[in-house]
């Protein structure tokens, strides 16, 4: 480094002196907003072809007269000027720039500049997913972008988020937005996995290791999905991973940390001898005399018991390891990752291994052939728990386990529980529940530029998981010992053959042109095989049981074809109108209706370009837009439209192979769900940058909407699919990002974002079962789709509460009236899942080197219903078997008491606990998701280190810190993801709670 | 070069447009309707699928649990509430539970009509018509055994009204694309009808049914069942006929113990079973055993839930006489889903795969109709009641009664086939409280000894006609 300086020094001298005697040389540093030095700012002089760029320490030598001006550009940040007078240092902060509107944003299928963008877009940038520690990628969108709900998986790990992109758009397919990774769409199929209930089965996510993605955009509006066709429906989400820069000093990052894992909040239930004293004094009541916990047969009091919730509990220590390279030289860039993660879940038996690698890189093979491939592989492995309604759920078996069931004898030897409750420690112990993955995302490219303006890219990809679960119980467990052991591979290759022309003419008049064809064959594979009958715990392997009881093979292809095309023009950037149309072909559709066409339109109108506008010298950013189209929703299921008779198991018989009807007829006509999108927006950027202001209006009507038509059982069918339903989903869209306080060593800035959704049910079947008021719905025990209102209502009892009089529990009949024996015919509208309104608030602050991020995130105006409640709650559930929350202490006992239960002794003391409002709960919550605190040594200390690091940061993170919610839901996690059916939304058994994390780590980049 | 590049560029493309044809792919682990008749195998197959339909636990399993405990042989102490429900005489037109029997019943219905009404017109080469007969015999008898059990469960015996009353719907026809719905929307048929369908159904199977069929149905199969509706009928002289002729043609005979419930459906007890073994059990794709009825709830943890230990009646009831062993062999003392120390059945005993057989029709049952319908119609065909009933009692370990009465044989009769899904049917055709010193809601009679029409039938059937009682 030093020789180079001193070279440079030495030459520029040489030039100085040969060159005219006005001329003087200037040097310098840049540094950016933090003051780092700034590499490779281009630096010029006004009016002259005569530049050079920043070296790596951020120095810069130019020769240049006195009354010239430099002009220093950098992308993202805004371009200086500076006229050269008597001194020869021009040191030089360069400020971000306020909009960062000239960056380039990745969309379907291309990049924009982002000031150019019509579509609804949500853009999540590096800067502000950099700091943030997450365990998996769809951590990085919570909170972060409006119109993006993710409502978190529990603390369990391997479950996955419930992500919804502007609510609910289908009732019987999927509602998952469409993930695509570097250009290739993910496969995410639910049920490769043994399902271990609640949303366990995959986390098409977690094959990303979030280090290594650069940005996330959220594909929102039919301006920007149409071009998905038949999968956009539900939004989309790109994923691009990191790249290197071309003649970037290449740096290499490390990054370690320890993370401690624990339950943020469960429920408080009662310790043996609670229970014991609860039980007999109940009894006593009930029976007037005196009952003793004996005659209970519960034992005596203080003759001990288990905590089987602070047994099935740990803290968890994870320990994370990840490691970035990233360069490249004139012609090459280059990017790879390394990602290694042990983590140790805060239940028993629950931990994973995964390690990742990423290799990316393009080279510019000539001026016209530039070739490139992406590369991402995770190896995971798992070890999973059941969660939700489960027995082998270790947090609802130990919530519900009676505390007076010893879990070991006197030898500390495993007991059996005595009840189909097992005794969860020797589950978790003794058996094996082992899920192993493998997989491989990426593609290759070329892209190959004949003519200026035009290029052609062929996109080669492939998705390819393997997936092995093994399964073995124990004899204590399953008499007789179980091995089960399941190989799924799914593989997906596909191929995107794109034109893309681009050209300004005459300077005011751009236009943009994309071609696109896209072919994709996806092939998913499952073997399951599983025997019984083994002699001992020892023999580990199918092999060693003496029968085989299953064995399944299934193959299910299919194929999508898609033809597209986009066309975007404005006017000097002030006028912008866009429209695209797909073709879409898939095996899925039935013989009729094989194809469907989708479109969109959009314009915008970019005000702050105009005269009157600039004129207010107030916007620095001012556009309206506005789209419509129309996206589709491919989630049918592999061949849904053919009438289908099913072999294997489902029609053998005693060792002879045979086959049965399916339970839907064909139906030729099937095809997609279409959804038709308007969305207005306005973008707006004031006080030189320093706020930022968008919001949109969007409205978005399903049509044929996949619903199962009921058939009079007499055909011997239970229903036919058809295209028939129809609903609407509406809401607002608010982000506003301001920099509330910046001064040479502090800043703080704020990022908001609130969306507020409406659904509606505009059409069920026509043979859909009607409520009293003749209205169609789909009723379930707990909510209700009603034509005309919400697809999420829940219906209910409405449960007023324990009666401080008469010490009864009392309810509301469907007219209002109290009544302590209410009926399902008195079940009511008592809530939703769905919330008013929901979205995130980030705080960022940073002081010199320290930097401190406060990522919250909320829901406001949703219910949840608990359905376990029915079982912790009361006296009676399963005989009175089972364990219950500390609040049924609270019993009434005389007159003027306001307890929680009724009085053992009236007639609704075993009806308290009967599904109800009860069990509803107000589930509005804000949440302190991420709070990281880091620091970045100062260059002093780097130097003292031996000039060895470029960059070192320190940093702590605290993960759901505090939530602030209702008292009614001390004890149980307001984000619930039991299920994700749409018709099940906001239910739950037991949500395990989330988990409490604090890492603590340290960057070291060179 | 240019020009180069162009021409290889549109060289790829056009490749690629011929994708369409790649957009019909055809399933591998189904076959298409049209392709079932094609061929014998496929034809044989269709059968063996109705059989594998009949494995259900909602056919075979939840109906026998809940006679046995709807009646007073079982102490239901399970948690699932729609099982509650029907235990307390409460069923609700949407119980969960008796939609997957209905559901169930009928899609195996449809099943055995595929093959009744399509397979007369198809003509193979490798096909005879003795083959074609057989074929459609199986599917009638599986038809007819359907149609009785859900007679049955949603429609009051014939002691009710004489079997004037609502039955259940008779789907005959096959549903098709080209189907009106309307022809799916029946009425229901009355017992009568209803019986007289299972009668001939059976009188067909039997006609057309070789006497040995292996562990698939034979004429004997039908001849003993067709014994059951006659007694349920109180047609006493057909059914002691039918089961005489059942004894008589030497296929079957009384097992010398009780091994006949352990996997074992060769044993010359059996008349039919539903067979269920470790691969192929009553289950959903990937999990052994999910939809098994018998090992789940007649067992106590580890094992089964523990849901359905021994009545006290019924423990009771064996210990007025010690030493039988249908209770020494057959119980074990475990503690049940509630925590109490009680009685199992062990007639269930494959806990380790899930895969106990369903006991349909035995030989023992043919004895002790024809003891009951002899002694009602003072007759002796085949031999005396007396003799029929020592003969159970002796492999029971139990000494010879010197006289034997109805009561006589409705006790051996309970406690031969406790377990087995016939006792509620016994008590109601009896005109009996389905429990001990029960009241009103479990009496003979009463809107709720039977089950409601299932409210997805009451929505999708405007012709459909619901049980009398608040559903």
């Amino acid at each position: 480094m030093k020789v180079k300086k001193l070279f440079g020094t030495l030459f520029t001298l040489l030039f100085a002196t040969v060159a005219l005697s006005q001329e003087k040389t200037i040097t310098g540093t840049v540094t950016d907003q933090t003051g780092f030095p700034l590499p490779g700012v281009n630096i010029i002089v006004e009016g002259t072809s005569n530049g050079t760029q920043t070296d790596f320490d951020g120095n810069y030598t130019i020769t240049a007269n006195e009354g010239q001006a430099l002009l220093f550009t950098y992308l993202g940040q805004k371009t200086e000027r500076r006229v050269i007078g008597a001194s020869d240092v021009i040191n030089l902060q360069m400020e971000e720039d306020a909009q960062a509107l000239q960056e380039v944003v990745v969309i379907g299928y291309g990049n924009q500049e982002e000031k150019k963008i019509i579509q609804n877009v949500g853009i999540v940038k590096q800067e502000a997913i950099e700091n943030l520690q997450v365990v998996s990628a769809d951590q990085l969108l919570q909170g972060q972008s409006a119109g993006t709900q993710i409502v978190n998986a529990s603390g369990v790990l391997g479950s996955a988020a419930v992500i919804r992109v502007r609510g609910v758009n289908s009732i019987n397919s999927g509602s998952q937005p469409l993930i695509v990774i570097d250009g290739v769409p993910i496969t995410d199929t639910a049920g490769n996995t043994l399902n271990r209930g609640g949303n366990t089965g995959i986390n098409p996510l977690s094959y990303v290791n979030p280090n290594d993605i650069e940005s996330l955009t959220v594909l929102k509006d039919a301006g920007a999905t149409s071009i998905y066709g038949s999968r956009g429906a539900n939004g989309v989400i790109l994923i691009t991973t990191k790249r290197g820069r071309k003649g970037e000093k290449t740096t290499v990052t490390f990054d370690m940390s320890t993370q401690y894992s624990q339950s943020t909040d469960v429920p408080d239930i009662l310790t043996a001898d609670e229970f014991r004293q609860f039980k007999s004094e109940v009894a006593s009541l009930q029976q007037g005399s005196p009952v003793t916990p004996e005659s209970l047969g519960l034992g005596a009091i203080g003759s001990g018991g288990t905590d089987w919730l602070g047994g099935v509990q740990r803290t968890g220590i994870s320990q994370n390891y990840n490691l970035g390279v990233r360069g490249g030289s004139e012609k090459t860039s280059f990017f790879f990752g390394l990602d290694f993660q042990d983590s140790e879940g805060f239940l028993i038996g629950n931990d994973q291994e995964r390690a990742g690698a990423r290799i990316n890189i393009d080279t510019q093979v000539n001026d016209w052939l530039k070739a490139g491939m992406n590369l991402g592989i995770t190896n995971n492995r798992l070890n999973r728990v059941g969660i939700e309604n489960n027995i082998n759920a270790p947090f609802t078996a130990a919530f519900l386990q009676s505390p007076v069931v010893p879990a070991f004898d006197d030898d500390g030897n495993f007991v059996q529980s005595g009840s189909f409750i097992p005794n969860i420690f020797a589950r978790v112990a003794l058996n094996t529940d082992e899920l192993k993955t493998f997989r491989v995302i990426g593609n290759a490219f070329t892209e190959i530029s004949p003519l200026p303006g035009l290029t052609w890219r062929s996109e080669f990809g492939v998705d390819k998981l393997n997936l092995e679960e093994f399964v073995r119980q124990a004899e204590f467990n399953t008499p007789g010992g179980l091995a089960q052991q399941i190989w799924v591979s799914e593989d997906r290759w596909l191929t995107n053959q794109t034109i893309n022309y681009n050209n300004t003419f005459n300077d005011d008049h751009t236009l943009t042109v994309l071609l696109g064809l896209n072919y994709e064959e996806t092939l998913r594979t499952r073997s399951n095989v599983s025997s019984t009958g083994f002699l001992t715990d020892d023999l580990r392997n199918l092999g060693s049981g003496s029968t085989p009881t299953v064995l399944n093979g299934d193959r299910f292809p299919s194929r999508l074809f898609g033809l597209f095309s986009r066309v975007s023009y404005d006017y000097k950037g002030k006028y912008l109108v866009e429209g695209s149309v797909r073709r879409d072909g898939s095996s899925r559709f039935g013989a009729n209706n094989r194809f469907g066409y989708f479109w969109s339109a959009a314009a915008g109108w970019v005000l702050s370009e105009e005269a009157f506008i600039q004129d207010l010298n107030f916007f620095d950013f001012l556009s309206l837009r506005a789209s419509i189209g129309t996206v589709g929703n491919d989630r049918l299921g592999t061949f849904p439209s053919l009438g289908l008779f099913n072999a294997g198991g489902f029609g053998d018989y005693n060792g002879e192979s045979g086959i049965v009807p399916a339970p839907n007829p064909e139906n030729p006509d099937l095809k997609w769900e279409e959804s038709e999108t308007i969305d207005i927006g306005l973008r707006t950027s004031f006080l030189n940058g320093r706020i930022n202001f968008n919001t949109s209006y969007f409205k978005k009507t399903t049509s044929d909407l996949l619903l199962a038509q009921a058939l009079p059982p007499q055909t011997g069918f239970t229903n036919i699919n058809r295209n028939v339903g129809e609903m609407e989903n509406s809401g607002w869209e608010f982000e506003l990002s301001t920099v509330n306080i910046r001064t040479e060593n502090f800043e703080w800035r704020t990022n908001f974002n609130l969306t507020t959704i409406e659904n509606k049910v505009l059409a069920l079947n026509e043979d859909a079962a009607t409520d009293p008021q003749g209205r169609r719905i789909i009723d379930g025990p707990i909510q209700r789709a009603i034509e005309g209102e919400s697809l999420n209502n829940f219906f209910l009892i409405r449960y007023v509460g324990v009666n401080p009089q008469t010490g009864d529990a009392e309810w509301l009949d469907v007219n209002g009236n109290v009544t302590t024996n209410p009926s399902s015919a008195d079940r009511v509208v008592t809530g939703s899942p769905l919330p008013d309104f929901s979205g995130g608030m980030t705080n960022t602050f940073s002081y010199k080197g320290f930097d401190l991020s406060v990522l919250m995130n909320y829901s406001y105006g949703n219910e949840v219903v608990i359905d376990g409640l029915r079982f912790a709650d009361g006296n009676d559930a399963i005989g009175g078997i089972v364990n219950i929350r500390r609040q049924n202490l609270n019993f009434w006992r005389q007159q003027g008491d306001n307890a929680f239960l009724p009085s053992p002794t009236s007639s609704t003391f075993n009806l308290f606990n009967q599904r109800s409002s009860q069990q509803q709960l107000d589930a509005s919550y804000l949440r302190i998701k991420n709070v990281t605190l880091g620091y970045n040594l100062p260059q002093s200390a780097l130097d003292k280190l031996g000039g060895v690091f470029t960059a070192v940061r320190i940093y702590a993170t605290g993960t759901n810190l505090f939530t602030l919610k209702a008292d009614e839901m001390d004890g149980i996690d307001p984000e619930v993801t039991d299920d994700i059916d749409p018709l099940f939304q906001g239910e739950s058994f037991f949500t395990a709670p989330q988990a409490q994390l604090y890492s603590f780590g340290a960057r070291l980049t060179f | 070069m240019k020009t180069r590049q162009i021409i290889t560029m549109l060289i790829g493309l056009t490749l690629f447009f011929s994708c369409e044809d790649q957009l019909v792919v055809t399933p591998e682990d189904n076959v298409e309707t049209a392709t079932v008749f094609a061929t014998k195998g496929s034809i044989n197959g269709a059968v063996v699928g109705i059989y594998s339909k009949n494995q259900s636990g909602d056919l075979n399993g939840n109906p026998q649990l809940m006679s046995d405990f709807m009646s007073d042989n079982v102490n239901f102490v399970g948690s699932f509430p729609s099982l509650q429900e029907i235990d307390q005489f409460e069923t609700l037109a949407t119980n969960a539970t008796i939609d997957n029997i209905w559901f169930d019943a009928y899609e195996l219905i449809g099943a055995a009509n595929n093959i009744i009404v399509n397979l007369p017109n198809v003509d193979l080469l490798d096909l005879s018509e003795t083959e074609k007969a057989q074929f459609i015999g199986e599917a009638k008898f599986l038809r007819a055994f359907t149609y009785f059990q859900l007679v049955n469960l949603f429609a009051q015996p014939f002691q009710f009204n004489g079997g004037t009353n609502f039955g259940v719907p008779l789907s005959t026809q096959v549903f098709t694309p080209e189907s009106e719905l309307s022809d799916f929307q029946l009425e229901r048929s009355t017992v009568n009808e209803v019986h007289a369908f299972i009668e001939q159904d059976l009188l067909d199977a039997i006609a057309t049914l070789p006497d040995s069929n292996g562990e698939r149905a034979e004429s004997g199969a039908a001849r003993a069942l067709l014994a059951r509706l006659y007694l349920y009928r109180e047609q006493w002289a057909e059914a002691a006929d039918l089961a005489n002729q059942v004894i008589a043609s030497g296929e079957y005979s009384l097992a010398l113990d009780y091994d006949f419930y352990d996997d074992n459906p060769t044993s010359s007890e059996h008349i039919f079973v539903v067979i269920n073994t470790p691969n192929d059990g009553p289950q959903d794709e990937s999990v052994p055993g999910s939809d098994e009825v018998y090992v789940n709830f007649y067992n106590p943890a580890p094992g089964g839930r523990g849901d359905a230990p021994f009545s006290q009646d019924l423990i009771d009831t064996f210990a007025a006489e010690s030493g039988d062993r249908r209770f020494d062999e057959l119980s074990q003392a475990a503690s049940d889903a509630a925590g109490n120390a009680t009685f199992f059945t062990t007639k269930y005993p494959d806990i380790v795969n899930n895969a106990s057989d369903g006991m349909a029709l035995r030989i023992t049952e043919m004895y002790l109709i024809r003891a009951e319908a002899n002694l009602q119609n003072a007759s002796t065909v085949g031999d005396t009641p007396l003799n029929d009933i020592n003969l159970l009692r002796n492999r029971a370990g139990l000494d010879d009664l010197d006289a034997v009465d109805l009561d006589a044989v409705a006790l051996e009769r309970r406690k031969e086939l406790c377990f087995e899904g016939h006792r509620r049917m016994d008590l109601l055709r009896n005109n009996l409280n389905l429990r001990p010193s029960g009241g009103p809601e479990s009496a003979p009679g009463a809107n709720k000894v039977i089950f409601p029409i299932v409210d997805d039938e009451i929505t999708n059937n405007p012709n459909i006609t619901q049980n009398p009682g608040n559903f």
